[in-house]
């Protein structure tokens, strides 16, 4: 697709950087009803610039990756909320479905994904100086009223600033690569290499969900059932 | 809750924010009490974000009940543990997983965008709000002997017996995701024993996640490389 003809003009782009904000607000801050997973995310990115199914594949895939990653305790883990928003929107105004394109977005929103982490990071420790004073805010409750909405307005800013600068550049990057297509079975190389990195990611993320190796044969069962049903779908 | 996570007190102000208005409640007319009160809610504290109603629940009923400093303080900390531990075990190891894979096994069976994006949600935050509405009512109703209940909490009976169709849902969802992977690729690309060869590698992962949860990134970069350095050889794709 020409580079002219990306739906993600200005009004589009200012619209998907609130949205980040406000999806990285729910991975967290509030109201965590998981809009926030890239599965939802980038379908609701594909959505803004016209292809919600494309945005649906990215999320998909983004969200088996990060399975490993459950976010116990002060562990770090991506800002999905930004980076499926980020790579579904990417894939879509990329145009039509290329593995070229969805390699670049998947790689778009991993790198997004770990840039909202860091800033995380950062946000954890400048809530820590806004709440040290214990004394005082017990002192004055409305204080820590103000600083809940404070740190609200923190985290929303945060996630509108991870997307405004990774909108951008991972689009462009989607739509360069789906204008450059490799040939057929490097292409066919890319899709296995793919489909292989996201096997390891389940079982590394099947891990924390299965009580014990038993789970094999539920999911191998499932496997079967869909692969088998695969040959009837066109 | 988790609004004003920090390293020091983690969500400890969080839970001082949302026992706000009931200790304004319980300590109407009484400013030093509520002063108090807010000092000690605001020390460190931890828990996963949907249980932690429970906390408010019963923490704010103990205060209610004129529960001794040195009573709410060990109450607090001994909660902690148990609410973290059975909320990432229950809610993000166990109920999420599975109305995810819900979504997206639906995806790969060609569903609508919306209906998928609902399969996952509606089902979700079905349980992520009783979640907090029974965590608070339960709380409250028994405040310093609401422990002995949570080894009853509905949602992790019904995820133990769940798990085996989140991992029927998983193996389901890996096999329709990697047909769609393949599709991008072009016509023909497709190859089912490709498909399966590759899901194999889920089964070492299993063992060993850090590692092959390394690998897998490693793989998705490694792919761009790997195609400029063929077009290089080749000149040009």
């Amino acid at each position: 697709m020409p580079l002219t003809e990306l739906a993600l003009t200005p009004g589009i782009w200012l619209l998907l950087v609130g949205l980040g904000g406000l999806l990285a607000l729910d991975a967290v801050s509030f109201p965590q009803i998981m809009v926030s997973r890239p599965f939802v995310s980038a379908t609701i990115g594909g959505a803004m610039v016209g292809r919600p199914v494309g945005g649906m594949l990215v999320g998909a895939v983004l969200e088996l990756l990060s399975m490993r990653h459950p976010p116990y305790g002060a562990a770090k883990y991506p800002d999905t909320g930004p980076a499926g928003l980020v790579a579904g929107a990417a894939y879509a105004a990329a145009g039509a479905a290329s593995i070229e394109a969805l390699v670049a977005a998947l790689i778009g929103g991993w790198a997004t994904g770990w840039a909202g982490s860091y800033a995380g990071h950062a946000r954890r420790r400048l809530n820590g100086r806004l709440v040290a004073d214990r004394p005082a805010l017990a002192a004055s409750p409305g204080r820590l009223e103000r600083r809940v909405a404070a740190a609200l307005a923190i985290d929303f800013g945060r996630g509108a600033l991870v997307t405004a600068g990774f909108l951008v550049p991972v689009t462009l990057a989607a739509a360069l690569a789906a204008g450059m297509p490799v040939a057929g079975g490097e292409a066919a190389f890319g899709a296995a290499a793919l489909v292989t990195a996201l096997a390891a990611s389940i079982g590394a993320g099947a891990r924390t969900t299965a009580p014990d190796g038993r789970a094999w044969a539920m999911v191998l069962l499932g496997a079967a059932i869909a692969a088998a049903l695969l040959w009837n779908l066109p | 809750m988790q609004s004003l996570w920090n390293y020091p007190t983690m969500i400890g102000p969080g839970l001082a924010y949302a026992m706000l208005p009931l200790l304004r409640r319980v300590h109407a007319g009484d400013p030093p009490a509520l002063e108090a009160a807010m000092l000690r809610h605001l020390e460190s504290f931890n828990s996963h974000p949907y249980m932690s109603a429970v906390a408010v629940g019963a923490l704010a009923r103990m205060e209610a009940d004129g529960a001794s400093e040195d009573e709410i303080r060990r109450f607090r900390t001994a909660l902690r543990g148990p609410l973290g531990t059975l909320g990432d075990r229950t809610i993000w190891a166990e109920w999420r997983p599975l109305c995810l894979l819900l979504g997206v096994t639906l995806y790969g069976f060609g569903a609508s965008p919306l209906v998928c994006a609902l399969a996952f949600l509606a089902p979700y935050n079905a349980g992520h709000l009783w979640v907090r509405y029974w965590g608070f009512r339960r709380g409250w109703e028994h405040g310093r002997t609401v422990g002995r209940l949570l080894r009853e909490f509905p949602l992790e009976r019904l995820t133990d017996r769940l798990w085996p169709v989140t991992m029927f849902l998983l193996g389901a969802a890996a096999v329709l995701l990697g047909r769609e992977i393949f599709a991008t690729a072009g016509p023909g690309a497709v190859s089912l024993p490709l498909l399966l060869v590759a899901g194999l590698t889920a089964v070492p992962a299993f063992r060993w996640p850090n590692r092959f949860g390394r690998l897998a990134i490693g793989l998705l970069l490694s792919i761009p490389v790997i195609w400029t350095l063929l077009a290089l050889r080749g000149g040009g794709p």
